[in-house]
Formats: C-alpha cells, sequence, structure tokens
C-alpha cells in the first residue's frame, strides 16, 4: 500500500497507435515539485493531458488519495495547458468570474481584483482579453490558479511568453504553493531554478519497441 | 448552477459579438429579396410557396451558425476549463444548445414574421409559423451541438456538419412547412405540430448523450 497523494503508476501515452515513451511512475506528496522533461515531441503534453483527466492514458493508472475516481481528482487539480482557455471577447474579469462559477465558488468583485493585481495584471480588470499582450495572456491563465487555489497544478510550459520579471514572478507563486502543502507537475525547458527546486525530474525516454 | 454559468458566458459573449445574432437575420433578408425577382411573379404564386421558402430560409440561415457551438471553445481552450471543473459534459452540451437558442433561435422566430410579409404569406398562417418555429429551433440548436462537437477539430468541417445533420433536420423540416401549409390551406395544423413536439422531446433527451459522447471522442 502507497501512502503518496498522488501515485502515478506506469503510466504511457500513445498517439495515432504508437507508444509515445517508456512507462513514467511518480509517486508525490504535499509540497513537492515535479517536472516533466524530454526533447520536442516525446508526448509531454500528452502525458500531461492525460495526468490532468482531460484524455485517457493507453496504460497505466493514477491514483489521488488510493482511488482512481475522476471527480475527487478534478476538484482538486488545475490543468494549464498551451490553450489558455482565455475568452476574448470578454473581460478579464468576466473571464475570471465564469472560472470561478464554474468550478462552484463564488467570488467578490474585490477578490477577482486581488487576484489580477497578484498577477501583474492592475487596472486590466475591464479590459478584452483579446486585446491583452501574449504575455498578459498567459498571466490572466495563470491567475486562474490563484483564484481557485487547487491542490495540484499541472502546468504545460509555464514560462513561455513570460518576460523576465514574470518567470521570476511566477517561481515565487509556485515556491510559495509547495511551501502551503501543494503540489506542482510541469514541463518545462532549460529552466535550471525549476530543475534546482523539484523533488521529482521525470525524463520523458522514448517507448521501446514491443513485438 | 454550473449550467448557468456556462449559458451565461455564452449569452454573453454572443451579445459582444453582435454579428452571430445578425448573420442569419441578414442571410435570410438577402435570399428573400431574390425569389420576386427570380420568379418574376405575382403575390399568388409567391403566397403559394411562402410556407416552404420561410421555413427552408429559418433551417438554412440557422445552419450557418452551428459550426462554431463548439469549434470558438476548442480551439481557445476555454473547454478544457470547463470539461476539467468536473462539470457533467451532458449538462454542458445541454448549456450550450440552450444558449444558442436564446441568441439564434429566438432572433430567428421574432424574424419569421417578417419573412413572411414579404412573401405575401396568408393572413392565418402567422400563428402556427411562429409555433412551429418555436418547436423546431430547439431542436435545430441541439442537433447543431453534437454536429459542432464531432466537427471541432476539423478544419473547415461547415461542410461535413451540413451533410450529418441535415438528413436528421429533414422530419424536422417536413413536419414544420407542413403545419404551415396545411394551415394556409385552410386544415388544422394540429396533427403536423404534435408530431414536431415529438421531435422536440426526442432531442432534448438524446442530443445532450450524443453531443457529450461526442467530445469526449474529440479530447480522447
Amino acid at each position: 500500500m502507497t501512502t503518496a497523494l498522488l501515485q502515478i503508476d506506469q503510466a504511457q501515452c500513445q498517439r495515432s497507435g504508437e507508444w509515445l515513451f517508456a512507462p513514467v511512475s511518480l509517486a508525490m506528496n504535499p509540497g513537492q515539485l515535479a517536472v516533466i522533461a524530454g526533447p520536442n515531441g516525446s508526448g509531454k503534453t500528452t502525458l500531461l493531458e492525460a495526468l490532468a483527466g482531460l484524455s485517457l492514458m493507453a496504460s497505466g493508472q493514477r491514483l489521488f488519495n488510493h482511488s482512481t475516481e475522476l471527480k475527487q481528482w478534478l476538484k482538486h487539480s488545475h490543468y494549464l495547458g498551451h490553450k489558455l482557455g482565455n475568452q476574448g471577447s470578454l473581460t478579464c474579469a468576466e473571464n475570471l468570474q465564469f472560472v470561478a462559477n464554474v468550478n462552484l465558488t463564488t467570488v467578490s468583485e474585490s477578490t477577482i481584483e486581488d487576484v489580477l493585481t497578484r498577477a501583474g495584471l492592475a487596472g486590466y480588470d475591464y479590459q478584452h482579453a483579446s486585446d491583452l499582450s501574449a504575455g498578459q495572456k498567459k498571466r490572466l491563465a495563470l491567475s486562474r490558479l490563484l483564484l481557485l487555489n487547487k491542490t495540484f497544478w499541472l502546468l504545460d510550459e509555464p514560462f513561455v511568453n513570460l518576460d523576465h520579471a514574470g518567470c521570476e514572478w511566477l517561481y515565487q507563486v509556485i515556491e510559495h504553493h509547495i511551501k502551503q502543502g501543494g503540489c506542482v507537475i510541469l514541463t518545462a525547458h532549460d529552466q535550471k531554478k525549476i530543475h534546482a527546486m523539484a523533488q521529482h525530474h521525470m525524463n520523458l525516454e522514448p517507448a521501446l519497441e514491443v513485438a | 448552477m454550473r449550467f448557468w454559468a456556462l449559458f451565461k458566458r455564452d449569452v454573453l459573449v454572443a451579445w459582444r459579438k453582435k454579428s452571430n445574432i445578425y448573420q442569419p437575420l441578414v442571410f435570410q433578408l438577402l435570399i428573400v429579396t431574390m425569389f420576386p425577382l427570380g420568379l418574376g411573379a405575382g403575390a399568388q404564386t409567391l403566397a403559394k410557396i411562402a410556407p416552404a421558402v420561410v421555413w427552408i430560409l429559418a433551417l438554412l440561415s440557422t445552419l450557418i451558425t452551428l459550426e462554431n457551438i463548439f469549434k470558438n471553445d476548442y480551439e481557445d481552450g476555454s473547454l478544457d476549463v470547463y470539461v476539467l471543473s468536473g462539470m457533467s459534459l451532458p449538462t454542458a452540451t445541454l448549456s450550450k444548445a440552450a444558449a444558442h437558442w436564446l441568441t439564434t433561435g429566438v432572433p430567428v422566430i421574432l424574424f419569421a414574421p417578417v419573412i413572411g410579409v414579404l412573401l405575401h404569406l396568408p393572413a392565418q398562417a402567422y400563428a402556427v409559423l411562429m409555433l412551429s418555429l418555436l418547436l423546431a429551433t430547439p431542436i435545430f440548436s441541439l442537433l447543431g451541438t453534437v454536429g459542432s462537437a464531432l466537427i471541432m477539430n476539423i478544419k473547415n468541417g461547415g461542410m461535413l456538419l451540413s451533410v450529418l445533420i441535415m438528413p436528421l433536420l429533414a422530419p424536422v423540416l417536413i413536419f414544420g412547412a407542413g403545419a404551415v401549409l396545411e394551415t394556409t390551406l385552410g386544415n388544422s395544423a394540429f396533427g403536423h405540430l404534435m408530431l414536431l413536439l415529438g421531435c422536440t422531446v426526442l432531442s432534448i433527451t438524446l442530443a445532450p448523450l450524443a453531443a457529450a459522447a461526442a467530445v469526449k471522442i474529440n479530447l480522447e
């Protein structure tokens, strides 16, 4: 019997019938950071999507609190992928309001303002998301993490498009989250600092040919 | 609660991009002005074809709006946001259909009398026309979610969507246009309307499940 909060056993994913990488396992406890590394096309995004529950693993399983049940996992995990999920014709505040409502939480306007300020988007409350720069859009998407404050964060290339200050901010946010007992799984390229912070390193290697 | 959250967002987005609401109406108006010109005929001929034309226009103008029900959400990633919120997929698809109906179906119903007047539709048929569209437009939106969910990751899938759901909409057209036609001939439209109501109930029950399955297939 394992005691880890999140246990991933021998996870493997397929793309058009081909195994993408050799099986990976992971046991995570509160307050830990895992980094998934691997070259382009090695299946980092596919793995993260499968871990998030968006798609299915071809083999292996995810045990959260000793159960494979998806509902509990979704309640405690937050996935942020390449597609940011901002609705361009809504304002920043409306985007956050929707995310909160659809996750069955009610937030006040001052909470939203506070979250946007912490994400470096102070004063952008009533700006349409489509008018933001690429980096600001990323910040808006990341601000959802602060808004919902779930335990597990699954981030796909969170540092892409962020400026130097943005990266520093994100390091701090992740560090703070881990200190609070949260867990973060992310994919990253060449982020020495994040590798230094991580307890788990998963390197995706090509799957061996199986007859 | 989640249903309303998504519904409210979709209605707000449609309201911001008003072209979504105007587009079907402008489409109808453009086509309907062609009929007298092309036919070169008087009011009597127009009145004869009016039930069918009003109905076909309502159907086609809705059809061109269906593609984007899920496509936009899929492309910008907001689909992931509400799927991963733990919301049940049939609830999500029903909510999308409801929002689409309010922003496309309702304007089409309200606009139908205008098209009717332009085609000299006999006065006694207006009530049945509106009623038949009231029953049918939810079917357009519901089947639209199924089609849109199936083609959301295909580029230029609009044509495929039309081919997929047109056969399913054929009975709706037959009963709907039939109801209006019977009324113009002075007969009762009760039977047609009841069959149409049957289609509405059937699609409210089954379409959200089918659309949810389609979303799931495309995410995996």
